[in-house]
């Protein structure tokens, strides 16, 4: 079955507030400026949530790469690695990555491309590259500079 | 009831051919909405019929919770095969009542973690992300939250203006028509009766082509939706799984590029009845009638039975 979240095990209140637990102290983190202790984080919260929870969240936010730790004597001291648009996108990743039937729920642009498909994908633009580079009357296309079959196979490679 | 209950579970064959050629021969809205349709009334008449076997089945168990009188000769009189079928129909309906439910468990999991993911973001109607990996979909209106277009900087950086323009039409009409819906519904229908999954596959598809069509209407081109489908795909690709068959037909998305860069679908609703396509989709929808009617009919039967069965 789905491999649980470590946010799906909580009780429903918090669970429903636990996305923007987490952008408020990563938002703490960054206000702070530099390393800042997990007691400070709580600090500038407001002191509404206690410090087990701050550290909590601060682990999570470090499991996903949102912030940095360094140990400082007995306790650790935090640091802001991305924004609050960096963590959705970590956070997001990481629900890509994870969930075997995302494709199913979340409708997306294109799925996966079998090295078949990549193949006969190719050959199919390059046929309509070459017809658009005929003179045509035909549909205006924001063609020009990026509009060439070699640049689009590069950036399938990377 | 007679063999009349059994019917329902195999009639989703009869969608088969129009799943099929819905592809090439329908606009892909009807065959979206079509397909759909086909694919709920024939998946909850095969569920209703399960459970009329299940409850012969059950109450010829020992111990059962079941009026004692469901179990008299006059009951399994109305039930051809009554000990096998009955017998096999619990584990089957069990089995569907499981699938179904883990579908629905899923779906609402993914669509909370993703809203959850994108908490802290203002509530715009596109989200971009600064991932350098390239995805971009749509994530359907909850309670009290709009529908968004979630797209990360790597897709973005890989296409030009006007195909960006073409990714966000796709994934707007995606969410304008509620394809989310639709496709939920038909992934319900194919956990009901595995005989409906190539429906499933076809309804996945057409909502694809849809929500390209309606892109290349609001943009004016059906070229540069084709060049952003290519590009976005390229992109993301390398990482899909070879197809299991080693001569298989082309996937999804050279099959929608190729739609795109050749003639525009037909708005014509309805085909002409005496073509391949005109015959197969009569066929279903003769096929999703008599379900209906053969469920409807055993159901009454058997309460009818039951009834009178039962010791007032």
């Amino acid at each position: 079955m789905k491999k649980r979240d470590d946010g799906d095990a909580e009780p429903g209140a918090r669970r429903r507030g636990q996305g923007e637990l987490e952008v408020q102290v990563l938002a703490a983190v960054r206000a702070a400026g530099g390393p800042v202790t997990a007691g400070r984080v709580r600090e500038r919260l407001g002191g509404g949530l206690a410090y087990t929870t701050v550290i909590t969240i601060l682990t999570r936010l470090h499991a996903k790469g949102a912030v940095a730790r360094e140990r400082v004597g007995r306790s650790f001291e935090w640091t802001a690695v991305a924004d609050e648009a960096g963590l959705a996108a970590l956070r997001m990743r990481r629900l890509l990555d994870g969930e075997g039937d995302r494709e199913a729920v979340l409708t997306r642009f294109v799925t996966t491309l079998p090295s078949s498909d990549e193949q006969l994908l190719r050959e199919l633009l390059a046929r309509a590259d070459a017809e658009d580079e005929a003179p045509r009357g035909g549909e205006p296309e924001a063609g020009g500079p990026e509009g060439r079959g070699p640049g689009a196979g590069r950036a399938g490679e990377g | 009831m007679g063999l009349l209950v059994f019917l329902p579970l195999v009639l989703p064959l009869t969608a088969w051919p129009v799943a099929r050629l819905a592809e090439h021969h329908l606009h892909p809205r009807t065959a979206t909405r079509l397909l759909t349709a086909v694919a709920a009334v024939l998946g909850v008449c095969s569920t209703l019929c399960l459970a009329l076997l299940m409850v012969v089945g059950t109450a010829q168990l020992p111990g059962n919770p079941l009026p004692d009188a469901w179990s008299d000769p006059e009951v399994r009189a109305v039930l051809p095969y009554d000990e096998i079928a009955g017998r096999a129909a619990i584990p089957a309906l069990l089995a569907v009542v499981a699938v179904c439910g883990r579908v629905l468990l899923r779906h609402r999991g993914v669509r909370r973690r993703a809203a959850r993911a994108l908490a802290g973001l203002p509530d715009r109607p596109v989200a971009v992300l600064p991932d350098p990996s390239p995805y971009a979909y749509a994530l359907p209106a909850a309670t009290g939250r709009r529908g968004r277009v979630v797209v990360s900087r790597g897709m973005l950086a890989r296409l030009g203006p006007a195909e960006r323009r073409a990714l966000f039409a796709h994934e707007r009409a995606h969410l304008t028509g509620r394809h989310d819906r639709l496709l939920l519904v038909a992934r319900l229908a194919a956990a009901a009766n595995p005989f409906l999954r190539p429906l499933r596959t076809a309804v996945t598809y057409s909502a694809e082509r849809w929500a390209d069509e309606e892109a290349a209407v609001r943009i004016g081109s059906r070229r540069v939706v084709a060049r952003a489908i290519g590009r976005a795909a390229l992109a993301s690709g390398g990482a899909g799984p070879a197809p299991l068959t080693a001569f298989a037909v082309a996937g999804p998305v050279p099959r929608r590029v190729a739609a795109l860069l050749g003639a525009p679908p037909a708005p014509r609703a309805w085909p002409p009845a005496f073509t391949a396509v005109g015959l197969a989709l009569w066929g279903a929808l003769v096929g999703a009638v008599v379900s209906a009617l053969a469920s409807a009919n055993s159901a009454v039967t058997l309460y009818a039975v039951l009834k009178a069965a039962t010791p007032l």
